[in-house]
C-alpha cells in the first residue's frame, strides 16, 4: 500500500496541479491503464482546485491499494450548506478572481463524480470539507516477463572491474562476487557490455567448436567482407566458399531494401513522423523496454537478417551475425530448416590461415552507389546518440526529421565488438569495394507486432507493485545517492530496486549503518 | 487533418515551434470553452481547444485532458512561463486574431468537428 500526502495553499492558482501531477507519475509506474490514470487525474486536479479556490488551505490524501487509488481531500474551510445543491451542475460560489481565469463554473464536484468510481462529501458549515473519492485501476496490457537472449558469461573471466555496470543502457548487469549475471527482463541484447568487457567474461553465445560448411549456405554482413584489410570483398567471399558452403550470400540487398521501404513509408507521411526503422533488434528492444510511446514509430517491418532467412526458404544455412541481438531475432522467426547462428568472430578466425596465403588484390569494380533518398534519412548510431535521438522523439524536439535509422554499435553493424577492424575503416572500404548490386533484397512484413514491454514495471500484478513502489521509495532515500557501484549495482536506484525485488540486500551498501554498525 | 495543415489553413501563429513532434499529429475533435473544468469534462483526448484563457492553469488542464494543441483567439498572447510549460508537456500553442466563433466555423470547414458529430 502506497501511501501520499501533499499540502495544497489557499489562492494559490499556480501551483495548483502539482499533487495531482506527482500521482500520475506514481500511478503510471504501478502499471495502471490510460483511461484510469486520466480520470483520476481530473478528479484529483478538481478536488485539489476547490481547495485553492474555496478554502484557506487543506491537504489532499492518495493511498494506492489493491486495484483501486482513493483520494480524500480534507480542507479548512466555509464548508458546503447545501451539498446536494453543490453537486448540482452550476451551482458555484467562487470569488470573481477564480471565475476570470475559468474556474467556478459549478463543475468541480459533478465533475468528480463523473470521473470518479465512487464519491462522498461531507462538510461542516464554518469548519470545513471532506471530499472523498475512489478510482478502480485496471492495469495496461502489455507482453509479460522476459525474451529470449543471446548474450553469454563467462564468470570466471571476470576481473571485477565493473565497467559493464556503466556500459549497459537499461541498467541490466549486475555483478556480485566477481561474477556478472544479466536480468533477461530488462537486457536489450545489444553490444555494450560485451564492449566494455576487456577479459570476454560477457559474450555473444556462440556455436561450439570449428566453422563447418556442410555444403549449406553462408549469410555474411558486409562489415564481416570488409574486415580484412586490403583483401577486397570479392577474395573474401572466394575464400568464405572455400570453407565448404554451396552459397555464400551478403546480407547488405537486404539492409538498401529496408532503407528503401522505411523511406517509402516515411513519404507518404502516415502515422507518426519520424518512422523509426526497425535495422537494428537491439534498438527495437530499447524501444520496447524504454520508450513505449516510441512502439508506433516503427515500420512494422522485419530486420534485414530476418528477411534474408525468409527467403532462403528450406534450405540449410549459417548465419555469421555480429551482435547477439540479430541472433535472437533469428531464433525467434522459428526457421523449420536447419539453421546455426555463429558470430562474426569465429567466421573471421576460420578465413584468417586462408587469406594469409593471398596477397592483397586491387578492388574490383567500382564504389558502391549510395542507396536512393538517403539525403532524407538520419543515421545514429553509438548507444549515447541513440538514447539522445529517441529521448528527442519522445519529447516531440525532433523536428524536420521524417526517417531514422538508428543502430546501437558505434559505426552501425561496422562497430560491433565482435569485429576486429575499427567501424570507420570498415565502413570506408566496404564503400570503396565492389560488393555486388544491392538488388536482390526486399523488405519483409512482420508477423508479430511490436509492443511494448513492461521491463521497468515492478510486478506483472498492480496490486504487488503498489506495495513495491511504496517500498522503493523508502529504500532509495535510505541510499547515499553516490552511485558508486560498489554493491554491484550501477546505480543506488538500481541497488533500491534489486531490494524490494528480493535480489539483494541492503548490507551490500558500505554507506548504510546497519543495527550492528557500519556494513563494509 | 495534420496540426500544422490546421495552422497553415488558418493562418495560426505557432507559440511553441519547440515542441515540434505535434505538427504531424491527426487532429480529428476539438472543443471551444473558456471554463476550465468544462474543459476537463468535455475536451476529447487528442484533440484542439480554442479559448481566451491564457493563463498557467491552461496548460495544466490541457495536460490532463490530455489534448494535443490549443488555439488563443482573440489575439490573447500567454507569458513566456505559461510557453515554458506548455513546450515541457509537449502541447503545442497558437494565437489567432480572430475570435472563438470564427475559429471554430473555420476548423469545422476543415472537418474537425465535435465530440458528438
Amino acid at each position: 500500500m502506497e501511501h501520499l500526502t501533499y499540502d495544497i495553499r489557499s489562492g494559490d492558482f499556480n501551483g495548483a496541479g502539482a499533487a495531482s501531477r506527482d500521482l500520475k507519475h506514481h500511478l503510471k509506474r504501478i502499471g495502471a491503464e490510460s483511461d484510469s490514470v486520466r480520470r483520476a487525474m481530473i478528479a484529483a486536479y478538481e478536488a485539489e482546485m476547490n481547495v485553492v479556490i474555496h478554502a484557506d488551505g487543506g491537504r489532499l490524501e492518495a493511498t494506492v491499494s489493491d486495484g483501486q487509488l482513493d483520494v480524500d481531500v480534507v480542507d479548512r474551510g466555509p464548508g458546503i450548506p447545501d451539498i446536494p445543491r453543490a453537486m448540482h451542475e452550476g451551482f458555484s460560489t467562487a470569488s470573481s478572481e477564480a471565475r476570470a481565469l475559468g474556474f467556478g463554473a459549478g463543475m468541480g464536484l459533478p465533475n468528480i463524480e463523473r470521473n470518479a468510481d465512487r464519491i462522498r462529501v461531507t462538510s461542516t458549515v464554518g469548519e470545513g470539507t471532506r471530499v472523498s473519492f475512489s478510482v478502480m485501476l485496471r492495469p495496461e496490457a502489455a507482453d509479460q516477463g522476459a525474451r529470449p537472449s543471446s548474450l553469454g558469461t563467462v564468470p570466471e573471466l571476470c576481473r571485477d572491474c565493473r565497467h559493464c555496470l556503466v556500459a549497459c543502457p537499461t541498467a541490466a548487469v549486475r555483478v556480485h562476487d566477481a561474477r556478472p549475471s544479466v536480468m533477461d527482463h530488462v537486457c536489450i541484447d545489444c553490444t555494450c557490455c560485451i564492449a566494455a568487457c576487456a577479459p570476454g567474461a560477457l559474450t555473444m553465445l556462440d556455436a561450439p567448436g570449428e566453422l563447418t560448411g556442410d555444403g549449406g549456405v553462408l549469410a555474411v554482413p558486409p562489415a564481416l567482407l570488409a574486415g580484412f584489410g586490403e583483401h577486397p570483398a570479392g577474395t573474401v567471399l572466394d575464400e568464405l566458399h572455400g570453407l565448404g558452403f554451396s552459397e555464400v550470400v551478403s546480407v547488405h540487398p537486404y539492409e538498401d531494401a529496408l532503407r528503401r521501404d522505411v523511406l517509402d513509408r516515411a513519404a507518404t507521411g502516415e502515422g507518426p513522423a519520424p518512422v523509426i526503422s526497425p535495422v537494428c533488434p537491439a534498438v527495437v528492444n530499447l524501444i520496447e523496454v524504454r520508450f513505449p510511446a516510441l512502439v508506433k514509430h516503427l515500420a512494422p517491418l522485419a530486420s534485414p537478417w530476418e528477411a534474408l532467412q525468409r527467403d532462403l526458404g528450406e534450405r540449410d544455412a549459417t548465419f555469421a551475425v555480429s551482435c547477439p541481438s540479430q541472433r535472437t531475432a533469428l531464433l525467434s522467426q522459428q526457421p523449420t530448416a536447419q539453421r546455426q547462428t555463429v558470430t562474426v568472430r569465429l567466421v573471421r578466425e576460420a578465413l584468417l590461415p586462408r587469406l594469409a596465403a593471398r596477397r592483397p588484390a586491387p578492388g574490383d569494380g567500382a564504389p558502391r552507389p549510395q542507396a536512393a533518398g538517403a539525403d532524407d534519412l538520419l543515421v545514429v548510431s553509438g548507444v549515447s546518440h541513440v538514447l539522445a535521438v529517441l529521448e528527442e522523439i519522445e519529447d516531440g524536439q525532433l523536428g524536420g526529421v521524417t526517417a531514422v535509422e538508428p543502430y546501437i554499435c558505434d559505426g552501425g553493424c561496422f562497430g560491433s565488438p565482435l569485429l576486429a577492424e575499427d567501424a570507420f575503416v570498415a565502413a570506408w572500404r566496404w564503400a570503396a569495394s565492389a560488393g555486388d548490386a544491392s538488388d536482390g533484397g526486399h523488405s519483409l512484413e512482420r508477423s508479430r507486432p511490436f509492443r511494448a514491454r513492461p521491463g521497468i514495471r515492478l510486478d506483472a500484478d498492480m496490486a504487488v507493485a503498489i506495495r513495491k513502489l511504496a517500498q522503493l521509495d523508502a529504500e532509495t532515500t535510505a541510499l547515499p545517492g553516490k552511485d558508486c557501484g560498489v554493491c554491484g549495482a550501477p546505480t543506488c536506484a538500481a541497488l533500491a530496486e534489486d531490494i524490494v525485488m528480493e535480489r539483494a540486500s541492503q548490507a551490500l551498501c558500505p554507506y548504510v549503518k546497519t543495527e550492528e554498525g557500519t556494513a563494509s | 487533418m495534420k496540426l500544422e495543415e490546421i495552422a497553415r489553413e488558418l493562418g495560426l501563429s505557432e507559440l511553441t515551434p519547440q515542441v515540434a513532434g505535434n505538427s504531424d499529429a491527426e487532429i480529428a475533435r476539438g472543443y471551444a470553452s473558456d471554463l476550465l473544468s468544462d474543459v476537463l469534462a468535455h475536451a476529447p483526448e487528442g484533440g484542439v481547444l480554442v479559448t481566451l484563457q491564457v493563463h498557467l492553469n491552461v496548460i495544466a488542464v490541457a495536460s490532463h485532458a490530455e489534448l494535443a494543441a490549443v488555439i488563443f483567439a482573440g489575439n490573447r498572447r500567454p507569458e513566456d512561463d505559461v510557453l515554458a510549460k506548455a513546450a515541457a508537456e509537449g502541447i503545442s500553442l497558437y494565437v489567432s486574431p480572430a475570435d472563438t466563433f470564427d475559429i471554430v466555423g473555420r476548423l469545422y470547414a476543415l472537418g474537425v468537428k465535435g465530440n458528438h458529430a
